[in-house]
């Protein structure tokens, strides 16, 4: 069964998948695509698209699978795990649930926020500088209405000031639930290294530049991105990228919960 | 074995994935039902169990759980009884995507007509301008502080209440394509997806008639039946105590025509 894994430069869900993976042992051809010129939307195989197209994450990897396309970074994750070395999920019921309540406060809560303004500050420029042509023939491969409207947002540079101000606060929130959950002198996050760590990584390594005040004042937190950075398994992602600076690289992500 | 107390509402939506969930892995448990429209879930007894005043809430032993698909997870992961996570590691994931695209995408776009159409008014006619207010006041969590005051005075917008509109009706056709490719909505086995996805549609042919029938979506209704056949589907939907649960029954008539939109938000009360 051969799998080919389509990621964006190594930061966000790209970075956590390809964490994931090389901890798992499994083999996949990683290839990288430029998100922004919207080549996920547009991959060669995919006979079964529906996750690609309407999958909650947005710019996410795409790990296809026998022409089936499989997204959302946590569940790519945790498939690779449960294929391979299966090492990264605690196997107690509960613990598990732990990781999972974890993975989903940082994917609804603080990942919407971080590609907020991680677009904000380098996917907009970007956005905007294509022509209208270019641009429209992007948004024609895109499936899903919503997405295509946060992309249109992020050309237009619609970053409305309330909302970035909700999505520092929930950057910050972030970190600060990261640094009260090393309190105890842990190393990672649930205590054994797994899928919660890469995912967190993902969407925070690029706030320390984004969000700076977020982290003054939080060395356990600081530290353990230290750590998850040296990880050879972060390191070889890392490795993949083909641009300076992955943790700045941000292509439209989750939407904002629309409850409020 | 420790024992188990499920705290829920009426079995539909969140309330009833865990609800039934439990029934079809046989495991028993002390049901508390907490009635939402009175405000019980955000009442100091509730809060000692849950601080976030959300529904539902599950104990096992001094173990304290939250969020109703995290839940169901646990429920499969922690006792015997049939796996209600089958199949390969793919099917796996395929069961996770269903559930995190009908938890975020899908239910929100529903809940926001159903908060509009019946929670909010019910709620606001049980109880009064004045002690509802008050009542929200208590929430804990700003969110479903905004989310109460939107329903009970009537302030989605129309460009809300659009685009969930959009989204019931591409939700519909997705899962309609689906469950024409295999049995059950995930994987080739009855699955958490299956009881996650019963618990947001059961009622779709009353609420969403046009969009929702044995004419034009003869999957769902197959689908839908076959869960509803189900003993455990049967024991879950007993434990509910208002005409929402029995909204269940419309699942009883063989064959269910298209009808009007408007004849939906009157029936539906979603």
């Amino acid at each position: 069964m051969g799998m080919i894994l389509y990621h964006g430069e190594p930061n966000g869900p790209s970075l956590a998948v390809l964490a994931a993976l090389a901890e798992s042992g499994v083999e996949a051809d990683c290839r990288p695509i430029d998100l922004l010129a919207g080549e996920r939307h547009t991959l060669p195989g995919v006979t079964e698209p529906l996750a690609r197209d309407m999958g909650i994450e947005g710019e996410g990897p795409v790990l296809v699978v026998e022409g089936e396309a499989m997204t959302e970074s946590v569940f790519i994750a945790q498939f690779l795990d449960e294929s391979g070395a299966n090492t990264l999920q605690p196997k107690d019921a509960y613990a598990h649930w732990q990781m999972l309540m974890w993975c989903r406060r940082i994917t609804e809560r603080c990942a919407p926020a971080a590609a907020f303004l991680g677009c904000q500050a380098t996917a907009q420029p970007r956005l905007a500088a294509m022509n209208q042509a270019a641009f429209g023939a992007v948004l024609n491969t895109i499936a899903s209405e919503d997405l295509r409207v946060r992309w249109v947002a992020v050309a237009a540079g619609d970053f409305p000031e309330d909302q970035a101000r909700d999505c520092i606060a929930k950057v910050t929130d972030a970190v600060a639930l990261v640094e009260t959950q090393l309190a105890d002198g842990r190393d990672w996050l649930m205590g054994e290294l797994t899928i919660a760590d890469f995912e967190t990584y993902g969407w925070l390594a690029g706030t320390v530049t984004l969000v700076p005040d977020a982290w003054t004042g939080k060395g356990r937190a600081a530290a353990w991105l230290a750590r998850v950075r040296a990880r050879p398994s972060v390191q070889s992602a890392l490795a993949r990228a083909t641009l300076p600076n992955p943790e700045s690289q941000w292509a439209p992500g989750p939407e904002i919960n629309r409850w409020g | 074995m420790a024992a188990v107390t499920l705290y829920h509402w009426e079995p539909n939506a969140n309330s009833g994935k865990p609800m039934l969930a439990l029934m079809e892995k046989g495991v028993p448990f002390d049901s508390h039902y907490i009635d939402m429209l009175n405000f019980d879930q955000h009442k100091p007894e509730y809060l000692a169990i849950n601080p976030q005043g959300t529904i539902p809430a599950m104990t096992h032993g001094d173990l304290v759980l939250v969020e109703s698909t995290a839940i169901m997870e646990y429920v499969n992961d922690a006792f015997d009884g049939p796996n209600l996570m089958p199949g390969t590691a793919r099917d796996l994931w395929r069961i996770r995507w269903w559930m995190k695209f009908m938890d975020q995408w899908l239910a929100p776009s529903f809940s926001m007509f159903g908060w509009k159409y019946f929670v909010g008014p019910n709620a606001l006619k049980a109880h009064g301008q004045d002690k509802i207010e008050a009542q929200i006041a208590q929430i804990p969590l700003p969110e479903r502080q905004l989310a109460w005051r939107k329903a009970v005075f009537g302030l989605f917008s129309e460009a809300e209440m659009a685009e969930s509109g959009r989204r019931i009706g591409v939700g519909i056709q997705m899962l309609e394509a689906e469950l024409a490719k295999r049995e059950w909505l995930a994987s080739d086995q009855y699955s958490l997806a299956d009881v996650n996805g019963f618990n947001l549609a059961y009622a779709m042919p009353l609420s969403q008639p046009h969009l929702a029938n044995d004419d034009l979506t003869p999957n769902i209704m197959r689908w839908l039946r076959a869960i509803y056949r189900r003993p455990a589907t049967r024991e879950c939907w007993k434990l509910g105590r208002t005409p929402m649960a029995s909204r269940v029954e419309i699942l009883e008539q063989d064959y269910i025509p298209p009808r009007a939109e408007s004849e939906g938000i009157e029936s539906g009360v979603r």
